[in-house]
């Protein structure tokens, strides 16, 4: 094996929409080292010019056949295209959220950004990844900055404490997950490339063996780790309530986007011998979710906590596209991810603008917000009533496609509790908004009272607020053109790895 | 070379890691230790294919391991120094500001 600079220029371009993001966070450490008066708009101009680079050539890219690169440890299909626009697209909206609260909070700007753009860069590469030793690495790199951005604010005792237990809880899974893939390595007789792994277990004949049952639950547990589904959930509330907002609105949608596609790429490619098994323990796993995650955030009194929950219940129903396992599932899950990105980001828009203000996220503290700030009362009720899934809205469409493919594909069970708890999820939504519209605050918190009211201009400076009637707009509206998305999903979809056999 | 041995050996190493974090009710810096216990066991692991085998990439693969559990420890004993600064203590049952 010899590693030429001809090799990179060859599969250069594969990887071309993640180098133009390590060099621009290379530009702001540089500016950061020696120049001592900085002037932080350019640091968030350079970010975000190289994440609007990258999701240019991502979208130019996004028809490609699958390549694989770098001694195949690299593929690149539609599928991983996609998400790793959606990736570039989370931070792209949530680098503006997040200007102000650091401001207020009196942290260092740059290396929040380099952070942001490590972890964005981290989970594009896990999206693409195509051989254990870069599944990990890919995987710690996005993991270890997702710890330091959880820790970011140093002095607050809440995010220490999150990012001490996100930081032991991630390390756990991160070994566990390491564990299985070293039995992988052994059994398969030597290989690292998931495709050739499942070539070598199945020349070997230790698929059915227990030591690939290991391995495989192994990996299972530490994916669900990661994907936070029941019954290893538990760190995603105490992370959620205790972290920085931004920070969990980031994280809240690039770590689960990547997870996705990671999961998606080894149960597909990897344990591609035995789908009816990953599938049956997959349905248990989202259905306790979807349950468990659903019950629990009624009895929350924490806004932070109630979406920690509410996103782990969202993940069950993420997962029943990737069980049924074919075209139409898959593309309504991407489809489904796709508007959750805009409905949890457009909520956490509106929280993270409604503590700035008052300095709290104590869902009683919402009360009577409506004849105080209608503009952000309004965008909290569609984005909420969006993520409920109720019918004109966005979410509406995303899950009417998702639990339409699971029923076609003969999964009755699942999305039978998936409607029943969907309809448990709209209660607590509508709990919030009954609170925000009508009951009139008691006025104990002496910053409510002073709550100022902000002219209600669609076009306000505030870089939150932007990002807010964005996010609002789209999960409002993006349902209505649901079927040209569709079909756009569906087209792009059938070229990837998974559909070209 | 007798492998069931050694792959025994490895597996009960990360069991005692895994028993380390969820039993441990005592002290964070040991719940990082068992992290790198974990991790260790996965490269011990990885190490006995490889020499099985005679394979090259078992070892790279543990370099690379070795080298995250480096990064991984170091942000982790970064967040105890800072803890330890506002609280005065890493004990793990003053940990709970947060329950639900």
């Amino acid at each position: 094996m010899k590693l030429e600079l001809d090799m990179f220029f060859l599969y250069g371009s594969t990887i071309l929409p993640e180098c133009i993001l390590i060099f621009s966070l290379l530009i702001i450490l540089i500016i950061d080292l020696t120049f001592p008066k900085k002037d932080t708009i350019w640091l968030y101009f350079i970010s975000l010019t190289s994440l609007l680079i990258s999701i240019i050539i991502l979208l130019f890219q996004y028809k490609t056949d699958p390549i694989i690169s770098f001694l195949g440890s690299f593929q690149t299909d539609s599928f991983n295209r996609i998400f790793q626009s959606f990736i570039v697209f989370c931070s792209i909206l949530c680098i503006p959220l997040s200007i102000e609260y650091i401001k207020c909070a009196k942290m260092a700007i740059p290396e929040f950004l380099i952070f942001i753009l490590t972890a964005t860069v981290g989970g594009m590469f896990l999206c693409g990844a195509n051989d254990l030793v870069t599944i990990f690495v890919s995987l710690e790199c996005l993991s270890l900055c997702s710890y330091l951005l959880c820790g970011y604010t140093k002095r607050d005792i809440r995010s220490n404490e999150a990012a001490i237990k996100y930081l032991l809880i991630g390390g756990t899974s991160s070994s566990i997950l390491a564990y299985g893939f070293s039995w992988l390595y052994g059994l398969s007789g030597g290989e690292t490339n998931i495709q050739k792994i499942t070539n070598g277990l199945l020349n070997a004949e230790t698929y059915n063996s227990s030591g690939t049952f290991i391995a495989f639950i192994c990996i299972l547990v530490g994916l669900a780790f990661k994907l936070s589904l029941v019954p290893f959930h538990q760190w995603t509330p105490d992370i959620y309530e205790g972290s920085p907002t931004p920070v969990v609105a980031f994280l809240s949608v690039t770590s689960k986007i990547a997870g996705l596609a990671l999961a998606t790429r080894i149960l597909n490619i990897l344990f591609s011998f035995s789908p009816n098994e990953w599938k049956i323990f997959l349905e248990i796993l989202a259905i306790l979710s979807m349950i468990l995650g659903n019950l629990v955030a009624i009895t929350q009194t924490s806004m932070k906590r109630m979406l920690a929950y509410s996103s782990i219940s969202q993940i069950g129903y993420i997962l029943i596209g990737l069980i049924t396992g074919d075209l139409k599932g898959y593309t309504s899950m991407t489809i489904y991810v796709f508007f959750y990105i805009f409905m949890n980001l457009g909520t956490f828009a509106c929280i993270i603008l409604y503590s700035l203000r008052t300095g709290t996220d104590n869902i009683r503290d919402y009360a009577g917000l409506y004849i105080k700030d209608p503009l952000l009362s309004f965008s909290l009720t569609l984005c909420l009533l969006s993520l409920g899934g109720l019918p004109p809205l966005t979410g509406f469409f995303g899950k009417l496609y998702l639990f339409w493919c699971g029923w076609q594909s003969g999964f009755y069970l699942l999305v039978f509790i998936a409607l029943i708890t969907s309809v448990i999820s709209l209660y607590y939504y509508l709990k919030i908004i009954k609170l925000i519209l009508t009951k009139k605050n008691n006025e104990i918190n002496p910053y409510i009272q002073a709550y100022i009211i902000t002219s209600p201009t669609f076009f306000s400076k505030n870089p939150i607020e932007f990002v807010m009637i964005f996010c609002v707009l789209g999960s409002t509206f993006l349902g209505i053109i649901i079927n040209p998305i569709f079909s756009f999903f569906q087209d792009s979809l059938s070229l990837s790895v998974f559909f070209i056999k | 070379m007798d492998l069931v041995k050694y792959l025994t050996f490895s597996m009960i190493l990360f069991l005692l890691g895994i028993w380390g974090i969820f039993l441990n009710r005592k002290n964070i810096l040991i719940m990082l230790m068992s992290i790198e216990l974990m991790l260790l066991a996965v490269n011990l692991n990885f190490l006995v294919f490889s020499v099985y085998l005679d394979d090259m990439m078992g070892q790279l693969f543990a370099l690379f391991v070795l080298t995250v559990a480096a990064a991984e420890s170091a942000i982790g004993l970064a967040i105890l120094v800072i803890t330890f600064r506002i609280r005065g203590t890493i004990a793990v049952e003053f940990i709970n500001c947060m329950k639900g």
